[in-house]
């Protein structure tokens, strides 16, 4: 292998795939990263076997090949280099990596790029079509809300229906869930059901370039994995086997009171509290007041025994009783992060009843919370 | 960790000695616990002399009563073993606090802190265990809770007769890989029937040889499994002796050099032991419902005086102002006090999380509590699991 490539489009492409390696493998190969030239281009991969993720970028060519890299050592050298050229050459005899780049010449030892897990190639053909702008804010409004509990695996993925032409998107943790819908531009031939790793789908996200691109998500049929394809990327992932928990039956259908609030305010607010509340559980007061004639407000507090207290008034335009509810405000924070409204709407029953929080005027976006139980 | 002392305990043919407590003419009688032969029962446990007729626990009692023509047989009385296995293990708590009670009849004690020669407080135990209760046991102390259970098991093994084993085994520190290698390697625990097999076919029946296996071995063919049974066989076992009891109250006292009188003194020690006992609460995500002051005055009388909140707390400030109140309340100026100490008691969850939907322990916790209280109110027999019916037309 002979290649050239610009310094920094090979810096970014480390940096995309380098979030699959898995660097405390028991199999070495995948501590490192596939650099392969591929019908013009360099390609560079990553599998931890869960999850793979490839990159291809402009290079120019005069020999073919491939290698595997240590990661790690890999990227470090390639961060450090100027930005110019670098200049990558296989010695087959040794199976090391020659980087040269202005006055920098560095042999790496690698590994035979035949011990590295074959990738699936899939047929983009059968994929449905997604825009990547829109399905990377569906990935945003949901997988944070999924577990991160080993024990539960399916509640570690993001549960996705595709039907006829509507996606949906759901997660949960058991005490809070995000459902988000979304039209699709193009209906689909067939449904699609399946569990996708939030970690996955987060990835995804990450590398996903904005602009009007399409991602094109493909499900070889038996082999359990799904693969999203990007003109310049590829994401693998293992799909999560199981019965994902019926959520609609927990969404409540009504609530007793209603309370509209300024999303920024609101985000403010609790940021503030969870300064002082994350010394104590993460448990922030919300006392809703209706206001009347006047405007309403929310008081958000805060107490920790060991740093002290702290009190914010939002105002609000409250309809029903007034509540005294409290939150994880950890909980409270991420869903307002991900709500591009200027307005929320916070939805409740009774102290010990799931909440919702609604991006006003905007009924694709569902989020439940649990509220936490006062002693 | 620092060198332990462990001691193991397990109560010799533990219902079969309550039954004979109970009826001394079963002494010495071959004898067996279980449910009836017509009705398909097993052996829950058995006496000696009827082990030697080569009957044993978990076997169906229609083969028992094959095995041994004067067999009798006698229907378990679980209340009079349950109350029996309380009796030994709060005789086991006077020793020390930390006691690990692995089933009715067994338990670990931890005595690494404890003065007394090690051998000397098993004796000791194993003498009052039976003085108090009429019940033998047999006992293994070594550095560790994987040979002291071992230890336990061999010298009940070493037993023959008619009598219980009453058995002592002492495994001295150091020894452990010693006392270990003769042994089969399916008394360690976590080597079961396959497990043993697989041995068996690469020649190795000890545990002796087993600890000699290089661990790599041990890895390819077990699995992560491999290391911890390389570890067993070793006589390498770090787990604590594990206590659980449910927390009833959460206090703290302080019992002055000399008498105190002085009221801001007084007070000020008021503050710091609400505080100790709100950082505990909190600690333990409790609040607490009813809060209590102590007071000794230096003739030893003692006053208590309770004051139950309309709601619970865990918050310093509220401890601390009832506290005062009621020190108030007894005390007058001037006078000496002795002792002080602050309590919450009335305790319960604080503040947590709610689920949207109750996880499968939620429901398994909810039905056992539903079950237990309608055999206290109806007996035993009142519910089972559907899987234990028995289909009678």
């Amino acid at each position: 292998m002979k290649a050239s490539v610009s310094q920094q489009q090979l810096a970014h492409g480390l940096g995309m795939v380098s979030r699959a390696v898995s660097p405390r493998s028991t199999l070495a190969v995948l501590a490192n990263i596939l650099v392969a030239t591929d019908d013009g281009r360099l390609r560079l991969s990553a599998t931890n076997l869960e999850l793979g993720i490839s990159c291809w970028i402009g290079a120019q060519i005069s020999e073919q090949g491939a290698i595997t890299v240590p990661a790690r050592t890999f990227s470090d050298l390639v961060n450090t280099l100027p930005n110019d050229t670098v200049h990558l050459e296989l010695n087959p005899a040794t199976q090391s990596l020659n980087v040269r780049c202005g006055m920098s010449n560095t042999d790496i030892k690698g590994i035979d790029a035949q011990e590295f897990p074959p990738m699936p190639t899939p047929d983009i053909q059968d994929g449905i079509h997604l825009n990547i702008s829109d399905f990377k804010e569906m990935i945003q409004q949901v997988a944070f809300a999924a577990s991160t509990d080993e024990a539960r695996p399916v509640l570690q993925g993001v549960s996705m229906n595709i039907s006829e032409d509507a996606a949906v998107l759901a997660a949960t943790d058991g005490f809070r869930i995000s459902v988000r819908r979304a039209a699709l531009s193009e209906p689909v031939s067939k449904p699609v059901t399946a569990i996708v790793p939030a970690r996955a789908l987060t990835e995804l996200a990450r590398i996903a370039t904005d602009g009007d691109q399409v991602v094109t998500m493909v499900m070889p049929p038996g082999r359990g994995q799904v693969v999203f394809h990007m003109k310049d990327a590829e994401l693998i992932s293992q799909l999560i086997d199981g019965n994902f928990p019926d959520y609609r039956a927990i969404i409540p259908r009504s609530f007793k009171g209603t309370t509209i609030l300024t999303t920024n305010a609101f985000l403010k607010a609790c940021r503030q509290a969870e300064i002082i509340a994350r010394e104590s559980n993460n448990v922030v007061r919300l006392s809703i007041q209706p206001g009347g004639d006047q405007p309403g407000k929310v008081e958000i507090t805060a107490q920790s025994e060991e740093t002290g207290s702290s009190e914010n008034f939002v105002e609000a335009t409250v309809e029903g009783g007034s509540l005294i509810i409290a939150f994880n405000v950890r909980f409270l924070r991420e869903v307002l992060e991900v709500i591009k409204t200027p307005s929320v709407v916070l939805m409740t029953n009774a102290n010990n009843t799931p909440a919702m929080i609604q991006p006003a005027g905007d009924d694709t976006f569902q989020h439940v919370i649990m509220p936490m139980h006062l002693g | 960790m620092p060198a332990r002392t462990i001691i193991h305990i397990d109560l010799d043919a533990f219902f079969c000695a309550v039954e004979e407590l109970r009826d001394s003419s079963l002494r010495g009688k071959p004898f067996a616990v279980g449910g009836k032969p017509e009705e398909r029962g097993v052996v829950a446990s058995c006496s000696y002399a009827a082990r030697r007729c080569g009957v044993h626990s978990a076997m169906p009692t229609a083969r028992a009563v094959r095995l041994c023509k004067d067999l009798i047989l006698v229907s378990p009385h679980r209340q009079a073993y349950r109350q029996a296995s309380e009796n030994v293990m709060s005789i086991l708590r006077t020793v020390t606090p930390l006691v690990e009670q692995i089933s009715i009849d067994e338990a670990f004690l931890d005595v690494s802190d404890l003065q007394e020669d090690p051998g000397e407080t098993a004796r000791a135990l194993q003498a009052r265990v039976y003085q108090e209760t009429g019940l033998p046991c047999s006992l293994g102390v070594a550095v560790n809770k994987l040979v002291a259970k071992i230890a336990t098991d061999v010298g009940k093994a070493g037993h023959h007769g008619d009598a219980p084993p009453n058995a002592i085994t002492i495994v001295p520190p150091g020894s452990e890989r010693e006392f270990l290698s003769p042994l089969a390697v399916q008394m360690l625990w976590g080597v079961g029937p396959k497990t043993a097999e697989r041995l068996r076919n690469k020649r190795v029946y000890t545990i002796g040889q087993l600890a000699d296996l290089p661990e790599k071995v041990l890895l390819q063919e077990f699995g992560r499994n491999g290391f911890d049974i390389a570890q067993r066989a070793r006589g390498l076992d770090d787990r604590p002796v594990l206590i659980e009891h449910e927390i009833k109250s959460i206090s703290q006292e302080i019992t002055f050099q000399k008498d105190l009188s002085d009221e801001k003194r007084l007070r000020k020690t008021i503050q710091d032991l609400a505080e100790q006992v709100g950082r505990r609460l909190r600690q333990h995500g409790f609040v607490a419902g009813t809060i209590r002051l102590k007071v000794r005055w230096p003739d030893f009388t003692t006053f208590s005086r309770q004051f139950t909140l309309a709601q619970a707390t865990d918050q310093d400030s509220v401890l601390e102002g009832v506290a005062q109140t009621l020190f108030s309340q007894v005390w007058k100026a001037g006078r000496a006090v002795r002792l002080l100490g602050v309590g919450a008691s009335n305790l319960k969850q604080g503040i947590y999380q709610l689920s949207l939907w109750d996880t499968p322990d939620e429901k398994m916790d909810k039905l056992m509590k539903v079950m237990e209280e309608l055999r206290e109110r109806f007996g035993d027999n009142v519910i089972q699991r559907g899987g234990q019916l028995v289909r009678k037309h």
